[in-house]
């Protein structure tokens, strides 16, 4: 894969990290466009499944933005979300993707700044990483992919 | 009986710019009735011509906006334009006001705003202010209201032509205007300012050299419905500027003829703001320099948009009054003489444009009708108002409100206009309410089993989005995708055209989902769910695609890029609107009573208006009295006794039937959602434990007064601050009189690496004290040590009086601090004299340190994690949005008033406990509260009772009932989706987060990629 521009999917919370991102955007901070903002009520909403989908499909890398630590809007909303990529990170090593792909991220509203450090830096890693194997596969190399999932 | 004489129930707010539409929706929100004026043919005023806003650099019409259509559709409010007021008679409850309309040409019931009169007759166009003279179109903007045009008939030389030529027949040129009269119970005035007019000033070239250009101009000159179409070019050859400067202080500060002796307070950071604009866009290809006498960024976080554009931007600062600009005989740039403190020759500078930072005046227009109205003015004009309440005037009955009441910024406008509205509601019957009259929107067409038809509707937002990508084309795209009946592009979707056209779409095509590409659902998904809903759509089957904020913004330098994110963008929001589904929302009985956190000024006065206004409220305090930092001071700048209020103050407060003072009050616990809540505290000696149930919560826990360890304070007795310095003027005057020399060191605390805002009050307590001590001794010598005198507004005349009686101001850099070192029997300040250029030794008998305020870590930290507020960087609480909500904190039901918000002096801290006053009443006017649709919903045939979602909830919501599966109760679900993502079995559905939507995101997402 030459010229690989990674898929990255963001699950943000409605209250702190999208709004972040809305912020980014007014003071016109740039970031890599491959970052795709999906927005829901609280980090807590992702499910393990939406996590997993992701990945199934193709994304290269996925992060989940919730809200400071002791700023949940629903109180703990962020420390499940926080707990819940550990344990999908394992099961990723498990099937054979880099857990590295999966990040938790916490973010003020205010901080604009730091939503775009952080899709920045979540691009910058995985391009070096390169594509997930399962994009690989999806994007018709399969035995690339065999020998990058060491299958 | 005596006959009670009949209060009118109606409110004329006069002037219908950001101020005036601020201040008849909060009285409409609150359901009383408006009569709103204005002289011009559309409302908005000045705002409407700004480009971008500090300090955060927005786009002006997309903030506005939503406000002005907001104020055209509200049913209390009454829009009269191009009226203005004739004359007034009666008193406070019972004004007869006549007044005047002037014929527009246009029947307003009739016009669509279809362009076809500009498009054949364009010379019969309404001039704009400023350089507008080829306006795009006769509206001045898209958004408009009413959304008319107007005919300037004298410059028509074919009436029937010009008849002819309107589809709609709405051209009436026999419009005689109308001259009526209105009866109402108080008058707000909010007419605004007008510019100081250089063009009699001939050193300065304005209105001989094209290049030189007020600040408005330039920002006409910027904006994108400007006359260039936001091309910055020079008026003079149409090339792009390399050089811009731009000179403070015309028409403020005393300093040119026919200028006023205040200061403008808004010209400097409107200048910060056009520079930084201009360097944004043009970076290292433009210089860009300022000359200025103080920067005068006092507001809250105001210094930090000053030092990002010195450090991030690279603006130049110069400090100076230019002594003129000239263009040599034959030469294409203009040459600006001054002089700087270094240097004693004179300097010259060519440049190719030179910007005039203009301040406000009172129109002439505008001191008549005060004259009318009977209200009392200062030697400048402006209206004379109470010393401890800023929008009364000197008639009962009529308030005033923004720049008509002193130079100001839009956030302080919004405040006062907001505070104008709360003391105006006071004196108005309340309206009878006729639900009759209410036209119910129409039914909900079925939309359940039904093939999906999507709409989709994609704004180029002026540049904002159309600057970046292909907006057409993006439409073009989207109605390839499938189940998409109709894809169109909009100019600004939020336009009420936009939002009519819409409609008519949803109508014509049966459309039952609705897709906007445009800007972010947290700013406007209530406008459009409003707008699909008026025809006939559930208002949760429309999906807003984020393709400003979150692609064209951000990906600015990458059009290619931009494109293909806002594709996908597009796609996914199809992609899972089509699997929406109709909701209802849930709404509950709201409770009216209030709490307020905090009995200082700026609590006491918002608790006695929502009391006064029949709401219970609860007080609680902190310490054990009320009063707070207010209680030390003893008189403002105005001779204003403080003492006296406050003791009045506190001494209404606890008299008051419907307060309840709740002292040594310590919030511990917190809990509910807005109109709903539930806050528990541990309250006197013993602290005991007890709950208050409430709707709204106001938050007024001030400022501590700052004492850094710098220079001796709290080392030496002679060493002390304003605060501790008024005091001991008051307490022992006599002290005074033993003085020889006093200094004081200004920003002491402030402007500093650790604080690096501006305390805002600080450089008018320093003059408030030194003239005091001349009073008490005239022979002192005083010194001030200042790094930029911010004495803003009217406190300018007190600052230009004390240098009048001799106090010395010399200037410091932050680099060259002054030194202090204790002498025998006084302090040994050393200090460079940039004038004079060489070090100078002062022995005070007194040193003053202008410390100001900082916000209280301990107790804002403690509050915020409870209420779950964000503040700023320094740790006070921020509002909901700088610029148009500054009193509104981001979490609904919860205001913020006085210094919890930023350093404010007293006056502006009655000023903001009034306008919460008036925003709290907006929600609690209404008997119910709204909790939306999102709420989870448990599938009783897949639930297997296994108490996960019990055990995961964060509020405790779900539990097993008498059939056995798990019941969520929508009113008390906060719905965060916590237990959905939990449920092993998926028995769990969050409403319009539902997991088929998601997963159809992702599906749409990489329909792309893997294809």
């Amino acid at each position: 894969m030459e010229n690989f521009e990674p898929v990255i999917v963001a699950f943000c919370c409605h209250y702190c990290a999208y709004t972040a991102a809305d912020m980014a955007g007014s003071q016109r901070l740039t970031y890599p466009a491959n970052v795709k903002i999906i927005r829901v009520p609280c980090s807590g909403k992702v499910d393990a499944l939406h996590l997993v989908k992701a990945f199934e499909k193709g994304a290269d890398g996925v992060y989940v933005a919730g809200c400071l630590e002791g700023d949940c809007h629903f109180k703990n909303g962020n420390v499940r979300a926080a707990r819940r990529v550990e344990s999908v990170r394992k099961y990723l090593e498990e099937i054979g993707l880099e857990g590295e792909r999966l990040e938790m991220v916490t973010m003020s509203a205010g901080m604009g700044y730091r939503f775009a450090q952080v899709a920045t830096e979540m691009t910058e890693k995985i391009r070096k990483m390169g594509p997930s194997p399962i994009h690989l596969a999806l994007a018709g190399g399969a035995s690339e992919a065999r020998q990058a999932a060491n299958i | 009986m005596q006959k009670q004489q009949q209060v009118s129930d109606k409110v004329l707010v006069i002037g219908g710019g950001m101020g005036g539409i601020r201040a008849a929706l909060d009285l409409a929100e609150a359901e009383k009735k408006v009569i709103l004026v204005d002289r011009d043919y559309t409302i908005g005023g000045l705002m409407t011509q700004l480009d971008r806003t500090f300090p955060t650099n927005n786009c002006d019409l997309c903030t506005l906006s939503p406000n002005l259509s907001e104020g055209s559709r509200q049913e209390y409010i009454e829009l009269l334009t191009m009226t203005t007021v004739k004359g007034i008679k009666g008193g406070k409850g019972n004004f007869t006001v006549s007044m005047e309309t002037a014929p527009r040409y246009i029947n307003l019931d009739k016009c669509t705003a279809c362009g076809e009169c500009y498009k054949k007759f364009p010379q019969c166009v309404r001039f704009s202010p400023g350089l507008d003279h080829r306006a795009p179109t006769c509206m001045r903007y898209p958004q408009a209201t009413p959304q008319a045009f107007s005919i300037d008939l004298a410059k028509c030389d074919d009436v029937e032509g010009l008849m002819k030529c309107c589809p709609a027949g709405a051209i009436n040129p026999d419009d005689m205007g109308r001259k009526f009269e209105v009866t109402c119970g108080s008058i707000i005035l909010s007419p605004g300012g007008s510019l100081f007019d250089p063009s009699h000033l001939d050193y300065l070239g304005f209105g001989q050299q094209p290049d030189v250009v007020t600040s408005l101009q330039y920002e006409r000159i910027l904006s994108a419905s400007g006359p260039t179409m936001g091309q910055l070019v020079r008026p003079s050859n149409g090339q792009q500027p390399k050089k811009v400067a731009w000179i403070q202080c015309i028409g403020s500060r005393g300093l040119q003829k026919g200028a006023g002796a205040y200061c403008s307070s808004a010209c400097c950071m409107f200048a910060l703001k056009e520079a930084i604009v201009t360097k944004e866009r043009f970076h290292d290809d433009i210089e860009t320099t300022i000359f200025y006498m103080d920067m005068r960024t006092m507001g809250k976080d105001y210094e930090r948009y000053f030092l990002r554009a010195k450090n991030e931007f690279g603006v130049r600062f110069v400090r100076s009054r230019p002594h003129s600009i000239l263009r040599e005989e034959g030469a294409e740039n203009l040459t600006i003489t001054y002089s700087c403190d270094d240097k004693s020759a004179n300097i010259t500078e060519e440049f190719d444009m030179v910007v005039l930072s203009t301040g406000f005046r009172i129109s002439d227009e505008v001191r008549l009708l005060a004259g009318k109205l009977g209200i009392d003015l200062n030697s400048s004009s402006f209206p004379v108002t109470d010393p401890f309440n800023p929008v009364a005037t000197s008639v009962p009955g009529i308030y005033v409100a923004g720049v008509a009441q002193a130079p100001k910024d839009i956030p302080e406008t919004m405040v006062q206009a907001s505070a104008a509205a709360c003391m105006a509601a006071a004196d108005v019957a309340v309206p009878v309410k006729a639900e009759e009259d209410r036209e119910p929107p129409p039914p909900e067409f079925a939309t359940v089993g039904e093939e999906a038809r999507v709409g989709v509707f994609i704004c180029d937002c002026g540049e904002n989005i159309g600057g970046v990508v292909d907006a057409g084309a993006l439409a073009e795209f989207a109605s390839q995708l499938p189940q998409v009946v109709v894809s169109e592009l909009k100019g600004h979707g939020c336009s009420r055209q936009s939002m009519r056209e819409i409609q008519e779409s949803i109508r014509d095509n049966k459309l039952n989902r609705v897709v906007i590409g445009g800007c972010s659902p947290r700013t406007h998904e209530t406008k459009f769910q409003e707008t699909v809903r008026a025809a006939g759509l559930n208002k949760y089957l429309v999906e807003i695609a984020n393709i400003r904020d979150q692609a064209t913004w951000v990906h600015s330098n990458s059009p290619q890029d931009a494109t293909a994110k806002a594709k996908d963008l597009i796609r996914m929001a199809v992609g899972s609107v089509i699997r929406s589904q109709p909701l209802v929302d849930q709404s509950l009985p709201i409770n009216k009573d209030v709490l307020v956190v905090g009995g200082g000024v700026a609590g006491m006065n918002a608790a006695l208006q929502l009391a006064d206004q029949g709401h219970k409220v609860y007080l609680a305090e902190k310490t054990d009295k009320l009063g707070g930092l207010a209680a030390r001071i003893h008189t403002t700048i105005e001779k204003g006794d403080v003492q006296t209020y406050v003791k009045d103050l506190i001494a209404r407060t606890e008299a008051h039937e419907n307060i309840q003072i709740i002292t040594r009050a310590l919030i511990v616990d917190h809990s509910g959602m807005p109109g709903l809540f539930k806050t528990g505290m541990q309250t006197g000696k013993q602290m005991f434990y007890r709950q208050i149930e409430h709707g709204v919560t106001v938050i007024a826990t001030g400022a501590k007064p700052n004492r850094p360890p710098q220079y001796l304070l709290g080392e030496n007795a002679a060493v002390s601050t304003q605060l501790d310095l008024q005091a001991l003027l008051a307490e022992k005057p006599e002290m005074a009189s033993a003085w020889d020399n006093v200094v004081m060191i200004q920003c002491v605390g402030s402007r500093d690496d650790e604080n690096p805002n501006c305390s805002r009050i600080c450089c008018q307590s320093a003059i408030k004290n030194a003239l005091r001590i001349l009073a008490l001794n005239p022979e002192a010598r005083i010194f001030v040590l200042y790094r930029d005198m911010r004495t803003f507004g009217f406190h300018e005349e007190y600052y230009q009086k004390a240098r009048e009686l001799g106090v010395i101001f010399v200037r410091y850099s932050r680099e060259q601090p002054p030194r202090v070192k204790a002498g025998d029997g006084g302090i040994e300040v050393s200090f460079t004299d940039p004038v004079l250029g060489r070090e100078l030794i002062v022995a005070a008998d007194h040193l003053c340190l202008s410390t100001g305020m900082v916000a209280d870590e301990d107790g804002n930290s403690e509050l915020a994690m409870l209420f779950k507020l964000p503040r700023t960087a320094d740790g006070y609480f921020l509002e909901d949005h700088v610029k148009l909500r500054p009193i509104d904190l981001p979490i609904p039901g919860f205001f913020v008033a006085g210094t919890a918000h930023s350093p404010k002096l007293i006056n502006e801290s009655v000023g903001q406990a009034l306008a919460v006053a008036a925003r709290a009443r907006t929600m609690l006017a209404s008997d119910t509260i709204n909790l939306g649709a999102r709420s989870a919903k448990v599938d009783k045939n897949i639930c297997a009772a296994c108490l996960i979602c019990v055990r995961s909830c964060p509020f405790s919501i779900p539990f097993i009932n008498a059939e056995g599966y798990s019941e969520i109760d929508p009113a008390k679900c906060h719905g965060c989706g916590v237990c959905v993502s939990a449920c092993p079995a998926k028995a769990i559905q969050l409403m319009q987060f539902e997991d088929d939507r998601i997963l159809a995101k992702l599906e749409e997402l990489f329909e792309r990629t893997n294809a």
